[in-house]
């Protein structure tokens, strides 16, 4: 009969994960009843307080001098500041529109800290977005030219209905074409005015009061708060940013929205500075889905990309197997994909040199195909590898203390971590060289990475 | 402790990120609680989402000092309970209108995945009595005194302890041949 202990042992080698999809869509299903608790307390609270005070006589003259006072003061604030409008109503009314164009100007930078924080933007771009309910997004994007003006270099497509993006670049006469399953297609949305509004609303925000843009008078908002930048974190491990709307006071649209953000990379020790505007909005313009209706030349080579329908460890692990199938080892680092380098391409320059039994497979299969008929085989194939690139971004955004040790691991090593993150205060879960997972105390992790070959 | 507490006063003030931080931080463990407590994943998931539901509806009823830990835990072990205890009305629910209306908002691939050791665990656990599964994880996973246990079971600290004993030992013999593994 075994001991305690090893009962004990065996209860904390015992681990639940959770799903990404299911887990957002259980906190959607959470943030909504608290949002309407908060509301519904704070009018409670505030006629419990009203209730209270109306209980006593000699309260109630103290309130109706309260009132008094506050009225004068309000009617002050109101003359200088023009507070009046509700930043719910904004939402509301852009909500109702149906497509709007808008162009935002961009500039960012990648700089080590210590540089100039005056002058710190060494990139512009210029994009010029159609968004409509019923068809999705269309963005046309330029770069300042070197011989001045904007040269137009690519186009993007966010096809909702279609669950289909299309990114085409001028400059590498490519396109890529990304299949996208129901449940992603939230997440495709796109972050504009309307985002940032609903996001605003879910953290402390000022009003800046009214002032005139381009003839029109317009009413501002603001929000420094840190974890506003949270949506849009891409790993940096802090976001410092000032995140202002002005509004038409008349229609209670937007008409311009901007933001300055310094995001720091505490790991490379290095930060990035942003700078976006967004203006020149036109709302409830008429559009066509031909205006949806990319058109690529007969010259541009494209690719299509497929990811699985669900980001898992499991579609991770699978994405790991057949890399090191195909390769006879792990890929170096990860993601594998940067920018339009697909990594379909890299795959199969990768599997022309190795002799492993996939490897000669996939080479057999691909015998006399055309390179058209190659892509397209590829889709699938290459499915959980493309899960693998997202499931570590994901791990990024959620800041989970990531590592992968494609270069140290190899699939026979059944001590050596390969991939590792965070899985709670004291726990990781750990991938090893076999592909076997683990969740082990900080402690253990600690000890199994000092193991490792530097 | 001290994270907790101003997560919890954070929450108390209606700041929607101190929730998906304590949701973050709290879903995989009370997930691998309520499993080992109702031996069926699917059932855990609704009542750590109940859980979660009730932590969202009424966070004001946690003090700043109280612990948010054991405020959790004492939520899904009553939770649990009062479905075991309503079981044939909760099983009728299901084929009424707002279990129908559930279901489509209930995610449809799975919240939680479980490694093979949770899942021999949740299979041993099921087969011993309610009341001595529920002291065992209490005890194991919760990390929770007798006393505390005592208390949250209504029962004496005396009957508890009987209760961990004669658990222990039939997750023993349950066991026997899965710890050697």
């Amino acid at each position: 009969m075994k001991s305690a202990d090893e009962i004990k042992r065996l209860f904390n080698s015992a681990a639940v994960q959770t799903n990404a999809a299911p887990d957002d869509a259980v906190f959607e299903t959470l943030k909504t009843a608290y949002a309407r608790t908060v509301e519904h307390k704070s009018a409670q609270r505030e006629l419990s307080m009203w209730r209270s005070v109306m209980k006593s006589p000699s309260a109630k003259l103290a309130a109706a001098a309260v009132v008094v006072i506050a009225c004068l003061i309000g009617l002050s604030l109101w003359r200088t500041t023009g507070s009046g409008i509700a930043l719910a109503d904004v939402l509301a009314r852009m909500e109702q529109v149906k497509a709007y164009r808008s162009t935002t100007s961009a500039q960012w930078s990648e700089k080590v800290t210590g540089e100039d924080p005056n002058n710190p933007y060494n990139f512009k771009a210029r994009l010029t977005g159609l968004k409509s309910k019923e068809y999705g997004r269309k963005v046309t994007s330029e770069e300042l030219d070197p011989n001045g003006g904007w040269s137009k270099t690519g186009e993007s497509y966010y096809l909702l209905p279609k669950r289909t993006l299309i990114s085409i670049s001028l400059k590498q006469k490519k396109y890529r074409r990304t299949e996208f399953d129901d449940r992603w297609a939230d997440g495709w949305g796109g972050d504009g005015p309307l985002e940032w509004t609903k996001r605003m609303l879910e953290y402390k925000y000022e009003s800046l009061g009214r002032s005139t843009i381009d003839g029109i008078e317009v009413e501002g908002f603001r929000t420094t708060d840190p974890n506003y930048g949270i949506p849009i974190n891409r790993g940096e491990s802090k976001i410092q940013g000032d995140w202002k709307i002005w509004v038409d006071v008349k229609t209670r649209l937007p008409v311009r929205c901007d933001y300055t953000c310094v995001l720091f990379y505490q790991m490379e020790n290095k930060k990035k500075y942003e700078h976006i505007v967004v203006h020149d909005f036109q709302w409830d313009v008429p559009v066509a889905a031909a205006d949806f209706e990319p058109v690529i030349p007969d010259d541009y080579t494209g690719i299509v990309i497929r990811f699985p329908a669900h980001i898992t460890e499991e579609t991770t692990i699978q994405g790991l197997k057949v890399w090191a199938e195909l390769l006879g080892k792990y890929p170096e680092n990860i993601p594998i994909e940067a920018d339009f380098a697909d990594v379909g391409d890299t795959v199969l320059r990768l599997a022309e040199k190795s002799e492993t039994p996939a490897a000669m497979r996939l080479k057999e299969e691909m015998k006399g195909l055309t390179d058209e008929q190659i892509k397209n085989k590829l889709v699938d194939f290459l499915m959980p590898i493309r899960g693998l690139d997202l499931f570590y971004m994901r791990l990024q955004w959620y800041k989970k203390d990531r590592a992968y040790y494609g270069k140290i691991a190899t699939p026979k090593d059944a001590d050596k971590v390969l991939l590792r993150w965070k899985v709670s205060d004291k726990e990781y879960r750990v991938i090893f060289g076999d592909l076997h997972g683990e969740t082990v105390s900080a402690e253990k992790l600690a000890e199994l990475e000092k193991a490792l070959p530097k | 402790m001290l994270q907790d507490k101003l997560l919890i006063w954070r929450l108390r003030r209606g700041r929607v990120d101190a929730l998906r931080q304590i949701y973050d931080k709290y879903k995989a463990y009370l997930l691998k609680l309520a499993i080992t407590l109702t031996g069926d994943a699917c059932h855990a998931e609704d009542v750590v989402q109940d859980v979660f539901l009730k932590l969202a509806e009424s966070y004001d009823r946690i003090s700043v000092h109280g612990n948010l830990r054991n405020f959790l835990i004492t939520c899904l072990v009553n939770r649990i309970r009062t479905l075991r205890r309503d079981g044939r009305r909760h099983q009728a629910a299901q084929f009424d209108g707002s279990a129908i209306e559930r279901s489509h908002d209930s995610p449809p691939e799975h919240w939680a995945v479980v490694n093979e050791q949770m899942q021999r665990i949740s299979e041993a656990m099921a087969k011993l009595p309610v009341e001595q599964r529920e002291v065992v994880t209490l005890r194991f996973e919760a990390g929770l005194g007798f006393r505390q246990i005592a208390s949250l079971q209504n029962a004496s600290i005396n009957t508890v302890q009987g209760r961990y004993r004669y658990g222990m030992d039939k997750l023993r013999s349950l066991l026997n041949g899965e710890v050697e593994k």
